[in-house]
């Protein structure tokens, strides 16, 4: 599931580069012809840029369905191409190397909530590419539940450093929601399970996961 | 479950986390009536045949949770539920999961479920209104990974699943996440 998860997107998302003609062959009798020329432009720059062209016909595709106005189904494509390139710009300056995968996880993270900074700080855990993909979406997960950017940042961060499975991050949002169940905040669920992991950090991994590689420390969450 | 919310108590009950003797005695018809809810979705077949690119593979049913939730006043009573049932081996090298979408919605004419799995069409993943009670259900395989979806009310309300996290769709309305 989680080798799916990564590699997902390649088929499912089409986070393939694709050139002029087959955003449009895409977008054929889904969205206007104006809206269609737009998403063929940006698309061809944002490929050019190492950017996903998926987010983009996902989008304008989603607008035509929902009957939205070409205007605003254009705003939004441009608001998926600036957040895509807030999403490259954040994971560079956190040391990483960006494929379209993380690009577009970080894409979803910022729709969620989060910002450049959190995705440079998560960026910054040493994790690899295919669990920072994972983390990204996690965190944009818990964002989306109403988790703060602080403690979602602190929560995932810690689970990345300390070498975390996928598959036991993925289960992150499901405890965030039972502890938010037994009356307490969002924000305090997640703390409460960072301060669990942190424990578990020092204690060790669990039998049987080994030890995980060094990694340099986090900066402080701005 | 007329004109309100489960408890979240009721809601850890039909996610399986506890038991129906673990809830408050206040709290137990409460949970009994949900239990029977569920129960009646359980038992009904569920056929999505618009789907044809769903695969039954052997499947291994485990319920991951189940979330009633009050959708929208217009609607009177509304609630979704979502049941995860997880392939035991995964039918292709990309992990699929089944998925079960539960909407309660009794004065709705027709519901289906539209997202990135399905290009956003609207008339693709109808559900099925399954007995009286106004519970509309569908039962998808996707691809392990993250999509985003809406329930369509009506052909015309696009309604986001109140069980499940929502980013802002860029169009003033909300998105519902969901991440296998």
């Amino acid at each position: 599931m989680i080798i799916a998860l990564v590699t997902l997107p390649l088929s499912l998302l089409g986070m393939q580069q694709q050139g002029g003609a087959g955003i449009a062959a895409r977008l054929a009798g889904r969205v206007s012809p104006e809206v269609a020329a737009l998403v063929v432009e940006l698309g061809t720059a944002a490929s050019a840029r190492g950017l996903p062209v998926d987010p983009l016909i996902q989008k304008a595709i989603e607008g035509g369905a929902k009957g939205v106005p070409s205007e605003r189904v254009a705003t939004a494509v441009r608001l998926v191409v600036l957040e895509l390139d807030t999403a490259a710009a954040a994971l560079r300056q956190g040391g990483v190397v960006s494929d379209t995968l993380l690009i577009a996880a970080g894409e979803f993270a910022i729709t969620a909530g989060l910002r450049g900074n959190d995705i440079t700080a998560l960026a910054r855990t040493g994790a690899s590419a295919a669990a920072l993909t994972v983390g990204l979406r996690v965190a944009g997960t818990l964002s989306a539940m109403g988790v703060p950017p602080a403690e979602t940042i602190g929560l995932i961060s810690i689970k990345l450093r300390s070498g975390e499975p996928a598959g036991d991050l993925l289960l992150v949002p499901a405890q965030v929601q039972t502890e938010v169940a037994h009356g307490v905040t969002p924000a305090q669920a997640a703390a409460g399970l960072e301060r669990a992991a942190a424990a578990q950090a020092r204690r060790g991994p669990p039998p049987g996961r080994g030890t995980p590689p060094p990694h340099p420390p986090a900066p402080p969450h701005p | 479950m007329s004109g309100h919310d489960f408890h979240p108590l009721v809601k850890q009950l039909l996610d399986g986390d506890i038991t129906l003797a673990d809830l408050p005695a206040e709290l137990r018809a409460e949970g009994e009536n949900a239990l029977r809810l569920l129960a009646a979705v359980d038992r009904t077949d569920v056929s999505v045949p618009a789907v044809t690119w769903r695969v039954m593979a052997a499947l291994e049913r485990r319920r991951r949770r189940v979330l009633p939730w009050l959708l929208a006043p217009a609607l009177a009573v509304a609630a979704a539920l979502i049941l995860w049932i997880l392939p035991a081996k995964p039918a292709t090298p990309a992990a699929l999961v089944t998925v079960r979408f539960v909407l309660v919605a009794p004065e709705a004419r027709e519901v289906s479920l539209a997202g990135t799995f399905n290009q956003w069409d609207a008339h693709a993943t109808p559900l099925v209104r399954t007995g009286p009670t106004g519970v509309w259900t569908a039962t998808l395989t996707l691809p392990a990974g993250q999509h985003q979806y809406a329930f369509v009310v009506d052909g015309v309300r696009w309604v986001p699943d109140p069980g499940a996290p929502a980013v802002d769709d860029g169009f003033g309305r909300r998105n519902s996440v969901l991440t296998l």
